[in-house]
């Protein structure tokens, strides 16, 4: 690809991935393929899940086709020939031209004489000449069909080149990506207000019926757990341990601190909301961004639950649950009684459940492995102190279960 | 060739089909209201009719009564957009020969339109 297309798709992502209304991300799409390529006419249709369709959502050009006006069903064979979960073939190219379909019509009626094939190649080929298109270059995500951008022929009439279509392609694969994160965005703004409203309306409640609030607490964080499939059940497990491990310890917890407390082992992983879910649920490991994505949703838990006046200090315990008693942890890097006890207590019992549990990459370890661990880092990663409580717990649970 | 008059309040619409069926042949004449419908159903003698059931002023139904009144032979096709069945099926009652809802798809519709004209 020369330069200036390589320019181009990379001016285009950096537009693309900033843009998180998906409407205006598919005009902007088409506006400029229009305008920059001298195509004389852009469609994209992008897949409705709910109806299992394809509905063209914006065009630009000649024959422009109003908004919501076509569908194509998801059964078309110009669908079916781009869908990948049609195993019995695997397309040479992704994107299809209409001299293509030709070709293998042409083929098929010299050689194969199959009239199934034929019939679907001409199809195809009617749906393409129906909007005006000449060419069209299918997104995915995953393995999903997810939309295809189709363009007319361009305004000299000269056939595309490789090098065009190639570059159509990318575009078609990145609009794909930035679609998909676009309406992740939206939903994830949708489920933020919803987690507001369920605050505030827990904020209202608190005085007036103490178990009804505690049960409000619970069913928020087991939406957090149902977020992620390899963490479900987490978060009763760390309530548990905890609580047990203040318990042990040289330590008087007044009853509201034990409920700030018990409300901050069952929260604490609350900002994973906030996570993209193929970040959480990626089977093996995070590059570099992920990462630092994952380390955010102590921020976001803090950051939401803090704005309402009864979770301040719940926010205040969460922010610090990944902190290391040495210093090295996120996301201050504070250490020792800089970090408040609830967060340390947080975070011993917290990575003990994680190393237990099996992952998307890895099985989890055994007790006596994950014991070893915990002794290894207890004074640097943990507090040695609250590492002792927490397996004097262990130790009687065991004792009880034996 | 078939005359074909598509209804339709939304300019951008009547056009897009307009040109679709003009290059598959048709001549095809385009309304905004049901009034403006109804005088080219009486001048033109139309053989097939795409009505749109929501539109402002007279109604998609009123104006399917009214066409069939004036030309009782002609085929009308009436496009949705909701999936309402109550309206549907009404529309069904008062003479419309088929139904297609948006979004539709373009290889139905032409053959719809080519079915009900075989007839």
């Amino acid at each position: 690809m020369s330069r200036t297309y390589h320019e181009a798709i990379r001016d285009m992502s950096h537009v693309m991935v900033k843009i998180k209304n998906p409407s205006r991300l598919l005009k902007i799409i088409t506006r400029y393929l229009y305008r920059e390529m001298n195509i004389s006419s852009v469609a994209i249709a992008v897949f409705d899940e709910k109806r299992k369709r394809y509905v063209f959502y914006d065009s630009q050009g000649s024959r422009r086709i109003p908004k919501s006006l076509v569908k194509i069903d998801h059964d078309n064979p110009l669908i079916t020939w781009f869908s990948r979960k049609d195993a019995r073939r695997v397309p040479a190219h992704d994107y299809l031209t209409l001299p293509r379909i030709d070709e293998l019509l042409a083929t098929e009626v010299r050689e194969n004489h199959n009239e199934r094939h034929c019939l679907r190649l001409t199809k195809m080929k009617a749906v393409m000449q129906n909007i005006g298109a000449c060419a069209c270059f299918p997104g995915y995500h995953k393995r999903d069909l997810l939309g295809i951008l189709f363009v007319g022929e361009k305004v000299d009439e000269a056939p595309f080149t490789d090098e065009e279509l190639m570059f159509l392609q990318v575009v078609a694969s990145d609009a794909s990506m930035s679609l998909m994160s676009a309406w992740y965005q939206r939903a994830l703004e949708e489920k933020v207000t919803d987690l507001e409203v369920s605050l505030s309306i827990i904020r209202g409640m608190r005085n007036k019926d103490k178990g009804k609030y505690l049960q409000t607490i619970i069913t928020l964080a087991n939406a957090v757990d149902a977020k992620d499939p390899y963490t479900c059940g987490h978060g009763e497990e760390v309530e548990r341990w905890g609580m047990l491990t203040v318990g042990e310890m040289d330590v008087h917890f007044d009853n509201d601190r034990c409920d700030l407390l018990r409300c901050a082992l069952r929260l604490h992983d609350f900002g994973k909301l906030g996570v993209p879910d193929q970040i959480l649920n990626k089977e093996g490991k995070l590059t570099i961004e992920e990462w630092i994505k994952m380390k955010d949703h102590v921020k976001i838990g803090a950051r939401i639950l803090e704005e309402h006046d009864d979770f301040k200090e719940v926010a205040k315990i969460i922010l610090h649950h990944h902190e290391n008693f040495d210093g090295s942890g996120y996301p201050f890097g504070l250490k020792e009684e800089e970090i408040p006890l609830e967060a340390r207590i947080i975070a011993v019992v917290d990575s003990f459940h994680a190393m237990i549990s099996d992952r998307p990459y890895r099985k989890g370890m055994s007790y006596d492995d994950a014991i070893a661990e915990l002794k290894k880092h207890a004074g640097r990663q943990f507090d040695q102190h609250v590492v002792d409580a927490f397996l004097r717990v262990l130790e009687k649970s065991i004792r009880i279960e034996s | 060739m078939a005359r074909m008059l598509i209804v339709d309040d939304e300019n951008e619409i009547c056009e897009f089909l307009q040109e679709f069926f003009e290059d598959k042949g048709y001549t095809v004449d385009t309304a905004p209201t049901g009034d403006a419908a109804l005088r080219i159903v009486r001048e033109k003698r139309p053989d097939i009719l795409l009505l749109d059931i929501m539109m402002p002023g007279k109604s998609g139904l009123e104006t399917l009564k009214e066409a069939k009144k004036i030309l009782p032979t002609i085929k009308v096709i009436m496009v949705s957009a909701l999936e309402t069945t109550d309206k549907i099926e009404t529309a069904l009652r008062l003479g419309a020969d088929n139904y297609i809802t948006k979004p539709l798809s373009l290889e139905y519709l032409e053959s719809e339109v080519k079915a009900k004209l075989a007839v």
